[in-house]
C-alpha cells in the first residue's frame, strides 16, 4: 500500500525527542506507579465509588484516586477544582520537572512553551454542574464563571498559566482521537520549526453524573459486572469497554534543543498519520484506519518489518478489535505475524480523549525496558482477529519503534510512531 | 437582631462563600474585618463566584466595583449591611 499523500522534504525536519512524560490514572500516579502495574497485570477498572451508581446500568470504572491527586495538587499550591483539570495538571507537572523545565513547586518563570492538548469531553465536572443547577433553578442557577471554567481549552490554558508557558495554547477536539492528534500537531510544529519545546497529550475525567449518563445507554460498555473481567480486549467474548478517567502528558522538544540543554531524551516521535473515514458516524473503517497507518509508517520512513510492537487502540468493543486487526494486516501483510500486538484499556479503562496520551506514555516505557504488558482477559482469542495478540505474560521485545493508534467516534484516525532513544 | 450580631452573621457567611470559592489553599485564621482582599488572595474570576454566592445566599446584588472599591472584609460586611442584607 502506497501513501496517499507525499510529504515536503525540501525544507529540514528537525528530530523530535520526548524529554519529559508524566501520567495521573486508576493504575497509578505517576510513571513509576504505573509501570508497577503494567507489569504486575493490574487493572484499574473497579466498581465505582466516586460517583453515585444506583441509578445506572453501568456501574464500573477506573477511576484514580483523588488523595493522591489531592496531595499533588497542593505542591502546586491548588485546592482540587475541575477533575479533568486537576488530572491534567498532575500528569504536567510530573513531565515538566522530569524535562528539567520547572521545579517542585511555584513560582514558575515565563517560558516561550506552546500547549495542545487532546480531551474529548472538556472540564466535565465544571460542565456538568452547570447543566444540574441550570436544570434545577434556571437561568439565575449558573455561576457567573461558568464559561472559563468549563470551556475545554479551560485545560490548556490552566496548563499555560499554572506553569506560566507563553507559547500559543489550544486544545485538539476529535473524541477517542483527541490526544494523539494532539500529539502529532505537536510533533510537526516541532518537526517543520514552529516551536522548539510543546506540552502536549490529553486528559478526560467520566465520573460526573451527566457525562456518565449520557455513556451509560450507549451499547459500547461492558455489562460484565465483575471490574476485572469487564474489559477484554481482541477477546472473542469480549463485550465492550469500561470508562476510565486520567491524563497522559508529553514534553516534546528538538532535538537540538533538549540536547542543549543538557537533558537526555527519553524517546522520540518518528512519525505521524492521520485520515478521516468518512463513512459513518461511529462505525470503524478499515479502509481509513489502513490510510493513517501507512502514512504514519511513511512520515517516519519504516517498513512494518521495523516495528517492535503495535499498541492498538483496542478498546475491546465488538465493532473496533475486529476492524482494527484488519486494518493492521492490510498494512502490513504477512509482516504482521511477527509483531507483537499489545492492548491497554483493560488496565487505563477507556480514557476517551486522553487515550492516546496515557497509551503513548506506556508505549514508550516499554520501549524503555524492552517489555510490553501482557493483554489482560485474553483467555480467548478472537479467531477474526488475525493478529500476534500478546498473551497473558509481559514480552520482551525488540529494540525499536513502535506503532501507537487511536481511532474516534467521527471517523477521525490518529497513528503515532514512537521511537526509543538513540 | 443587634447591628453587631449582623455584622457577625454576614462576616461568618462571607468566610465559608471565600472559604468554598478560593481555588487556591487560603489561610483564614485571622480572617476579619481588617483583613484585605489581597490577604485572601481573591483574583478577579473569584470574585465574580464570590458576588454570584452573596447574591444567592446574602440576597444583595453588589456590583464588582463596589467589592472592587472596597479593600477590606469589615467595609464589605458593613456594604452588605447598608444594603439591606
Amino acid at each position: 500500500m502506497s501513501a496517499t499523500k507525499e510529504f515536503n522534504h525540501s525544507s529540514p525536519r528537525k528530530r523530535v525527542v520526548v524529554s519529559g512524560m508524566g501520567i495521573a490514572s486508576a493504575i497509578g500516579v505517576g510513571k513509576e506507579a504505573v509501570w508497577e502495574s503494567l507489569m504486575a497485570g493490574t487493572t484499574g477498572i473497579c466498581k465505582i465509588t466516586a460517583l453515585d451508581t444506583t441509578d445506572f446500568k453501568i456501574k464500573i470504572g477506573a477511576q484514580a484516586p483523588v488523595e493522591i491527586i489531592q496531595e499533588k495538587l497542593a505542591k502546586l499550591n491548588r485546592r482540587p477544582s475541575d477533575r479533568t483539570l486537576d488530572l491534567t495538571l498532575v500528569a504536567a507537572h510530573e513531565a515538566l520537572q522530569q524535562a528539567a523545565l520547572v521545579g517542585e513547586e511555584p513560582p514558575f518563570e515565563n517560558q516561550d512553551i506552546a500547549v495542545i492538548f487532546g480531551t474529548g469531553t472538556g472540564p466535565s465536572q465544571s460542565l456538568g454542574i452547570a447543566f444540574e443547577s441550570f436544570f434545577e433553578k434556571g437561568p439565575k442557577g449558573v455561576r457567573p464563571t461558568t464559561v472559563p471554567r468549563s470551556m475545554y481549552n479551560a485545560l490548556s490554558a490552566g496548563l499555560s498559566l499554572q506553569f506560566k508557558l507563553t507559547g500559543t495554547n489550544y486544545v485538539v477536539v476529535s473524541a477517542c482521537t483527541s490526544a494523539t492528534n494532539a500529539i502529532g500537531v505537536a510533533y510537526r510544529m516541532i518537526r517543520d520549526g514552529y516551536a522548539e519545546t510543546v506540552v502536549t497529550g490529553g486528559a478526560d475525567a467520566f465520573l460526573q453524573p451527566f457525562f456518565f449518563g449520557v455513556w451509560n445507554n450507549i451499547p459500547a460498555l461492558s455489562k460484565i459486572e465483575d471490574p476485572l473481567k469487564a474489559c477484554r480486549p481482541f477477546a472473542a467474548d469480549r463485550e465492550g469497554t469500561a470508562l476510565g478517567e486520567g491524563a497522559g502528558v508529553l514534553v516534546l522538544e528538538s532535538y537540538e534543543k533538549a540536547t542543549a540543554r543538557g537533558v537526555n531524551p527519553i524517546g522520540e516521535i518518528l512519525g505521524y498519520g492521520e485520515s478521516s473515514d468518512a463513512k459513518h458516524l461511529t462505525s470503524p473503517d478499515v479502509e481509513g484506519q489502513a490510510k493513517a497507518m501507512q502514512m504514519a509508517l511513511d512520515d517516519a520512513g519504516l517498513s512494518p518489518t521495523d516495528l517492535s510492537f503495535v499498541n492498538t487502540h483496542g478498546t475491546a468493543t465488538p465493532g473496533n478489535d475486529g476492524c482494527e486487526s484488519q486494518s493492521i494486516r492490510t498494512v502490513m501483510g504477512d509482516a504482521v505475524d511477527g509483531i507483537p500486538i499489545s492492548a491497554l484499556k483493560s488496565y487505563f479503562g477507556h480514557t476517551l480523549g486522553a487515550s492516546g496520551a496515557l497509551e503513548s506514555v506506556a508505549t514508550l516505557m516499554s520501549l524503555q525496558h524492552g517489555i510490553v504488558p501482557s493483554n489482560l482477559n485474553l483467555e480467548n482469542p478472537d479467531p477474526e482477529c488475525k493478529v500476534n495478540l500478546i498473551g497473558s505474560d509481559p514480552v520482551s521485545i525488540k529494540r525499536g519503534p513502535a506503532m501507537k493508534n487511536s481511532f474516534g467516534f467521527g471517523g477521525g484516525n490518529g497513528v503515532l510512531i514512537l521511537g526509543p532513544t538513540h | 437582631m443587634s447591628e453587631s450580631s449582623k455584622e457577625e452573621i454576614i462576616m461568618a457567611k462571607l468566610k465559608s462563600i471565600v472559604e468554598e470559592s478560593a481555588t487556591e489553599p487560603v489561610d483564614l485564621s485571622n480572617f476579619g474585618p481588617d483583613t484585605t482582599v489581597e490577604d485572601i488572595g481573591l483574583d478577579s474570576l473569584t470574585i465574580l463566584d464570590l458576588l454570584y454566592d452573596i447574591e444567592q445566599e446574602i440576597g444583595v446584588e453588589v456590583e464588582a466595583k463596589e467589592i472592587i472599591a472596597f479593600r477590606t472584609i469589615g467595609e464589605i460586611t458593613q456594604l452588605l449591611v447598608d444594603k439591606g442584607a
